[in-house]
């Protein structure tokens, strides 16, 4: 299973010629192949539309030369800034500059600083990836195990307490579990940072909020799947050859139940870079996120432009790999696509 | 073939539009988040009823007072107002613009999966596509620009919310559309020259409903979380209006002095996503509990 996933990594920019003669001995890897493919056009689509939509958002809202020009701009530094920015050509003609700049990755510099937008942007993303890195594996760790217990045995007492309370937890959106954890751990305790990025200890609280809005979630899922799979068949005939609770339970339905969770953490990592927003300016966090709503809030629409392209990418990366992941781990659907 | 039911739930039970005349649902979630809906909208009439704008004015000498006090109802924030009845007219707002976000996702999200699973050929390629590719936007940013731009205020947001939010809904009801457009009773009503328009709105959509109840209700809560998200952020409703992110926003800065501040909208959005979500699963669980009890 592996081979597949390699072949199909290793090959994507090999092109075509290599590919043509692969495809003959491997009809899997073509599989893949035409997937890629259909993604790889969709992510141009999104790119397109993203990018127009930016475009004429920003023209239609206003004179975007008044915006660089700030409150002090006469008549004279507007012609100016329009003649240095090329606003005075035709709008259809700045369209396709932007969009051929764009596919370059260049939207120019950033207003606030005179620094390239799309570097600023790379500069951010470690520290986003750090906290959503973080958050997904705390969330994997901890709704993994956790659903598997809760769903092994689900009409006992403390069981049902414990998925009720996980309910809860999941109408509880993260921000107000950010706004808790600073109340009690760093307001009353004092224990723990809540402002920016000082090391492992300011960790701890971004990432559980991040957590928390994704754990539940994850949870139930896992929990209703393995309750599903203790009840099939291959379950019974297994604990009639003796198997023992625990590895009915972490062998054999865990796994099963695994394959239903996927496609939820796939659409969960999608969600992250994106969603870390609020918990990013709630705790102060250098990333990508607050570096977007302070640009929005001043109008520093280059670096705005850049930071939901690069995020359009890695969303659309993510969903991809989603994909690969299944057919790694569901032998059905590897065998019927062979 | 349904006479052989085997569980002892000999009815199935009622679904979509029938529920409210009944008290008991036969789902404890659904009973419970509809009673807690039910609150909600009673203190959404109540605003309307008894709030007035005397009781929302401050009263700047009894600022960020607690309730045990003996000061307002639920404490007073920055300004002195009473919280209570801050909270109270903070449902039209949240609830408001949510609610017709929810509207126009569940319309547009049906419509369209309704047209990409009927026509075969281009047009559900650009439908597949589109939707597709709205999913992968990442939508609170998107949102973010959007109301940067255009300006907060209530339909701004709840326009936005519900123009970028549709497409999941659409790609569930295209898969289950398709599933029941190659049922007979539809191939029948067209052998009998039913209308494209008749077959999926009035043969295929009834079958909809349990699915499109379903998301409506998570959206519900999903857009809720999101407009107090971005109010929160500044980027929502109008900086004064007693919308709960709003609040939450205004309580950041005396957490230590007034927590109370925090609870009482983060109370209100928390019971208001708790009961769409019992109302979800609720529903979905009737729906399940329904099919198993047919094919049985």
């Amino acid at each position: 299973m592996t081979d597949i996933a390699k072949d199909a990594k290793v090959a994507v920019p090999a092109g075509a010629a290599g590919s043509e003669r692969q495809v003959e001995t491997i009809p899997v890897f073509r599989r893949t192949m035409d997937q890629v493919k259909n993604r790889v056009i969709e992510l141009l689509c999104l790119l397109f539309f993203v990018s127009t939509l930016l475009f004429f958002l920003l023209r239609l809202t206003g004179d975007p030369a008044a915006v660089l020009a700030g409150e002090t701009g006469d008549q004279e530094q507007l012609a100016l800034i329009r003649r240095q920015y090329g606003l005075d050509q035709p709008l259809w003609y700045q369209y396709f500059v932007f969009l051929f700049k764009a596919i370059q990755f260049d939207f120019g510099n950033s207003l606030a600083n005179a620094q390239s937008a799309i570097g600023l942007v790379f500069e951010r993303l470690p520290t986003s990836f750090t906290l959503v890195g973080i958050a997904f594996t705390a969330n994997l760790l901890i709704s993994i195990p956790a659903g598997a217990w809760l769903g092994s045995r689900p009409d006992r007492t403390g069981r049902k307490l414990a998925a009720t309370a996980v309910f809860v937890m999941q109408g509880i959106p993260g921000y107000i579990v950010g706004l808790l954890l600073i109340q009690v751990f760093a307001v009353e305790l004092r224990w723990l940072p809540s402002i920016g990025n000082q090391g492992p200890l300011s960790w701890i609280m971004p990432a559980t909020t991040v957590a928390s809005f994704q754990a539940p979630h994850v949870l139930r899922v896992i929990s209703a799947n393995v309750a599903e799979a203790m009840r099939e068949d291959y379950i019974r005939t297994a604990r009639a050859n003796g198997a023992s609770f625990s590895v009915l339970l972490w062998r054999h339905a865990l796994k099963n139940a695994m394959l239903g969770a996927t496609a939820l953490i796939g659409a969960q990592v999608s969600f992250l870079l994106g969603g870390s927003i609020i918990t990013e300016v709630i705790f102060a966090w250098p990333g990508l996120g607050r570096l977007m709503v302070t640009s929005v809030q001043t109008l520093d629409f280059p670096v705005v432009q850049a930071a939901v392209f690069v995020i359009a990418i890695f969303v659309y990366t993510a969903i991809m790999l989603t994909d690969v992941v299944f057919i790694m781990i569901d032998p059905r659907l590897r065998r019927q696509r062979a | 073939m349904s006479t052989t039911v085997t569980t002892p739930a000999a009815k199935p039970p009622a679904l979509g539009l029938r529920l409210p005349k009944k008290l008991a649902t036969g789902s404890t979630q659904l009973d419970i988040g509809i009673v807690l809906l039910t609150l909600v909208v009673l203190a959404l009439v109540m605003q309307e009823l008894f709030v007035t704008s005397a009781m929302l004015d401050g009263n700047l000498s009894k600022r960020l007072r607690w309730s045990g006090d003996g000061v307002g109802i639920l404490g007073t924030d920055q300004l002195g107002r009473d919280l209570f009845y801050r909270v109270l007219a903070g449902f039209p707002w949240s609830l408001g613009i949510s609610g017709v976000a929810v509207v126009m996702v569940a319309t547009i999200g049906t419509f369209v999966g309704l047209i990409g699973a009927w026509y075969t050929g281009w047009v559900r390629t650009v439908v597949l596509l589109g939707v597709s590719a709205i999913i992968a936007m990442p939508f609170l940013v998107l949102a973010l620009v959007v109301i940067a731009l255009i300006g907060r205020g209530f339909w701004p947001l709840s326009l936005t919310m519900g123009g970028i939010a549709w497409p999941a809904i659409s790609r569930v009801i295209y898969a289950e559309s398709r599933g029941l457009l190659t049922r007979e009773y539809v191939l029948a009503a067209r052998l009998f020259g039913v209308s494209q328009w008749s077959i999926l709105f009035g043969h295929v959509l009834p079958g909809l409903r349990p699915t499109i109840l379903v998301m409506a209700a998570f959206y519900f809560a999903t857009l809720l979380i999101i407009e107090s998200a971005l109010s929160f952020l500044g980027l929502g409703a109008p900086l004064n209006a007693p919308s709960w992110g709003n609040m939450l926003s205004d309580s950041r800065q005396y957490l230590v002095n007034a927590p109370w501040m925090m609870f009482v909208p983060a109370g209100a959005i928390c019971a208001s996503v708790i009961g769409l979500n019992l109302v979800g699963d609720g529903v979905a669980e009737l729906s399940r509990r329904r099919a198993r009890a047919v094919e049985v």
